[in-house]
């Protein structure tokens, strides 16, 4: 009887330490991140090098779980669902979060389910045509697919994804008709482009192949200017109505206390200036871009609302 | 001429370091343990390593990695042949004739088939890499929907005549593989098929849970529901004849035109980005029944069967390097995976980097013949570790068996979904078993149809935007190409067939 009550005494001591731990300094225990893509993807390398990084920063260990399927919901909405102490975290990027819930029923709500923590990844999404294409500027493309009702053939590296919203609505916009041609990826995609099956692309795999000569840059699908063609209009530039930015960041849990997002924002600069992310970054071709807490949030929100409306407009379910 | 060739040199001497052999032994050996434990992937290790690759030398890490994916398809058919579970889906068309060959106690032979195809199919996709790489990679990129269409369709033919008797069971096999292969997102609408609303299955059915479930599991079942004394004798025995633990130059030399010929399919399945080393070992062991002359033998444990998938599978992965190199498209994820490898050291890989610094090309080249090597050195010693392991008693052996398939179906994405899948497709697989019900139709109709009805859709889709509707396919010089190769098939299949029909009329 003793021994239990001493053990339940010890329990009680150290549950009140631990939190007082907590408010003293987050993170005080090992950190677990959701990765919602499988081993081996950019998402997964995204997420162990920032566990990596940020946890020698923070000094202590961050583990990452790799929770896939339903097309990322399934991570997400472990980490909506999990304890907001902070202790859970998960990495999310741009489909999942601002463009899927408009078109199919997700376990979680973007906007109250979870906190933003920060983006530390923007990729660009050049819009690409081959190096010997007849088009050398957007209108000529627009001009060929008006002239040509259902006969330009293009794809983007994810079905339902931000690039491919954002290229319907501007076909929307200028009211013309065109062929998705569906691929498993943008490295099949760029396949498919430099083989003659479609004649636009808006991939991520766009920059290396322009510098290697191989295709030519219409357009950016994203709100950054792309740093290989700096002239290239943005899609929201060229009068289109969107242009959802392409990210990778970090989400915890919607009520974590706000130690935990001053940490992040601390840690995360740290993280993104360091050489080993940046050369990493430079490998993946991502390209480096610091949101923190807020400035995120509101990344989100407007993206949410924007794909809302071109989803509805589009008529993409 | 002279640059030319201390250019070589000078990059071959890159790689031929002590650093390098070390690095690329301990990848060999940590690919084929990761290998044979089904679930655990080299993609995935070096998934891992990737935070830390920074703090490696270019030729440590490189040279590591590739050693690593090298090993791991060789390290996953020593399980398919001895218990029945591919390590990996690449080598579950090795167990149609490995497991066979286990059972009648020439597991060592099996194995041994397997190292020597997997490190012939690995040569000769490096040397066509290193000779023809900008070639084939022209080649590979004129294929597109309307030809992998052609190609799978082709796969399906020499395929259909492993279906066994009576036909209605092999058909009615294939078809649950096409319902089970259809779960998930439609490839062209990418709405939800057959998934009930649950999100579990909106990725579909997982190859790996699918395949150690109705493979491993199934037959953990049916030994299970013999007779108990059973249970304690050896798991796995093997001959006292020692020709019936290696492989004999005699037979080598049998085996020489399915592994060249099996190479050969793999080497230009791996140029393509989209179908695969799994197509490509299935369509490889179709062609080699095809062409045999006891097409009776596959399945019961011909040398051959062996031969055939793990040549093709290993010359998969040499050659998804043509398209990396060739234009910087990574065929699958170990491509994509060394691609970013390549890049955090600096190394950039596409059409440039041919004419600009091929100096890392040459390391690169030197590296792969040498992890060649070391493959099939350390391959005896993977071969007798795993010989000795899984001479437990039977009942230590079933009971672990369905341990690691639960493990590794966990491992592969944190997912007690499919551990209930694992044993889900057990059952299957024994209650297809006792009634008789063909494995190997279900698996095709379970790993091709997906792939064939994505290509043929794209191709119609395609097809709405030709003036000349679905014809345009015949503008297409690899389509007539592919189609006049498959009319000498056919016609040569006709004419063997003629030809001992008239050789039998004689000798009657």
């Amino acid at each position: 009887m003793r021994g239990i009550s001493k053990l339940l005494g010890g329990a009680l001591l150290a549950a009140t330490m631990s939190s007082g731990a907590l408010a003293a300094g987050y993170p005080d225990k090992p950190i677990t991140l959701i990765c919602p893509y499988s081993a081996g993807g950019g998402g997964d390398t995204a997420s162990r090098v920032i566990a990596k990084l940020a946890g020698d920063i923070m000094g202590v260990n961050i583990n990452v779980e790799n929770k896939t399927g339903g097309g990322a919901t399934i991570g997400i909405s472990a980490v909506a669902n999990a304890e907001p102490d902070g202790y859970t975290i998960g990495f999310i990027s741009t489909s999942p979060i601002t463009i899927r819930p408009h078109m199919m029923e997700a376990p979680y709500n973007p906007v109250e389910d979870l906190t933003y923590i920060g983006q530390f990844v923007a990729s660009n999404q050049p819009m690409i045509v081959r190096a010997d294409s007849p088009y050398k500027s957007l209108a000529d493309l627009i001009a060929f697919a008006k002239e040509n009702p259902g006969k330009l053939r293009w794809s983007t590296s994810v079905q339902r994804g931000g690039p491919h919203v954002a290229v319907e609505a501007m076909f929307k916009a200028e009211n013309v008709d065109a062929t998705f041609v569906p691929f498993k990826g943008g490295s099949k995609a760029l396949a498919a482009l430099l083989g003659g099956t479609i004649e636009m692309a808006m991939i991520s795999e766009g920059n290396k192949s322009t510098l290697d000569g191989q295709t030519r840059i219409l357009a950016e699908g994203t709100p950054d200017e792309n740093p290989v063609a700096p002239d290239a209009p943005t899609l929201t530039e060229a009068g289109y109505p969107i242009a959802p930015a392409i990210f990778f960041g970090l989400a915890a849990p919607k009520g974590v206390p706000d130690e935990v997002t001053a940490k992040w924002d601390e840690v995360l600069p740290k993280v993104i200036a360091s050489p080993e992310f940046q050369k990493i970054a430079e490998a993946q071709q991502w390209t480096v871009h610091f949101a923190d807490h807020m400035a995120f949030t509101k990344t989100v929100e407007t993206d949410y609302a924007a794909a809302k409306k071109a989803i509805a407009d589009i008529g993409m379910k | 001429m002279g640059d030319t060739f201390s250019l070589v040199a000078d990059g071959v001497s890159l790689a031929l370091t002590w650093q390098s052999l070390l690095a690329i032994i301990v990848g060999v050996a940590a690919g084929q343990i990761l290998g044979a434990i089904p679930g655990l992937t080299a993609s995935m290790a070096v998934a891992l390593l990737i935070p830390y690759s920074f703090y490696f030398d270019p030729w440590v890490g490189i040279p590591m990695l590739l050693g690593m994916f090298k090993g791991s398809l060789f390290g996953s058919s020593t399980t398919a042949i001895l218990i029945r579970t591919p390590g990996t889906p690449a080598a579950s068309a090795t167990v149609l004739d490995g497991y066979p060959l286990a059972q009648q106690g020439k597991g060592m032979k099996a194995i041994k088939m397997a190292l020597y195809a997997s490190v012939f199919g690995d040569t000769f996709s490096d040397i066509c890499l290193i000779f023809f790489a900008s070639l084939l990679a022209m080649v590979a990129l004129k294929f597109g929907p309307a030809e992998y269409t052609i190609l799978i369709v082709l796969a399906l033919c020499s395929l259909g005549m492993l279906s066994s008797r009576p036909a209605w069971k092999g058909l009615v096999a294939t078809l649950a593989g096409v319902i089970i292969g259809m779960i998930g997102l439609d490839p062209m609408a990418a709405t939800p098929r057959l998934t009930f609303g649950n999100p579990e299955l909106e990725e579909g059915i997982g190859l790996i849970p699918m395949l150690i479930g109705f493979l491993a599991v199934s037959e953990v079942f049916r030994q299970m529901s013999g007779k108990a004394e059973d249970l304690s004798g050896r798991a796995i025995r093997y001959s006292d004849d020692p020709a019936d633990n290696r492989v004999s130059l005699t037979e080598f030399i049998q085996c020489l035109p399915t592994l060249i010929r099996s190479s050969a399919i793999g080497t230009v399945i791996g140029a393509m980005p989209g179908l695969g080393s799994t197509v490509a070992a299935f369509i490889a062991y179709g062609e080699a029944r095809r062409a045999s002359k006891t097409p009776e033998k596959f399945g019961k444990g011909a040398l051959e069967g062996v031969a055939a998938p793990e040549s093709a599978n290993n010359a998969v992965s040499g050659a998804n390097l043509i398209p990396l190199l060739a234009f910087g498209i990574p065929g699958d994820i170990a491509a994509a995976l060394i691609l970013s490898a390549l890049m955090v050291q600096g190394v950039t890989v596409g059409p440039l980097a041919f004419s600009q610094n091929p100096l890392p090309l040459y390391a690169i080249y030197a590296a792969l013949i040498m992890a060649n090597f070391v493959n099939l050195f350390l391959g005896f010693g993977l071969a007798k570790v795993a010989s000795v392991a899984f001479s437990v008693p039977r009942r230590l052996l079933l009971a672990s068996v369905l341990v690691i398939a639960a493990a590794g179906s966990y491992a592969l994405r944190g997912s007690v979904f499919d551990v209930q899948l694992v044993f889900l497709f057990g059952v299957f697989g024994y209650v297809m078993m006792r009634f008789g019900f063909p494995p190997v139709p279900l698996l095709i109709g379970f790993i091709l149809m997906p792939l064939l009805e994505e290509n043929l859709r794209t191709v119609l889709l395609l097809a709405s935007t030709y003036d000349e509707h679905l014809l345009f396919v015949f503008k297409r010089p690899a389509f007539l190409s592919l189609l006049a190769i498959m009319g000498v098939a056919l016609l040569l299949v006709f004419w063997r067939r003629r030809r001992r029909a008239l050789a039998a009329r004689a000798d009657a």
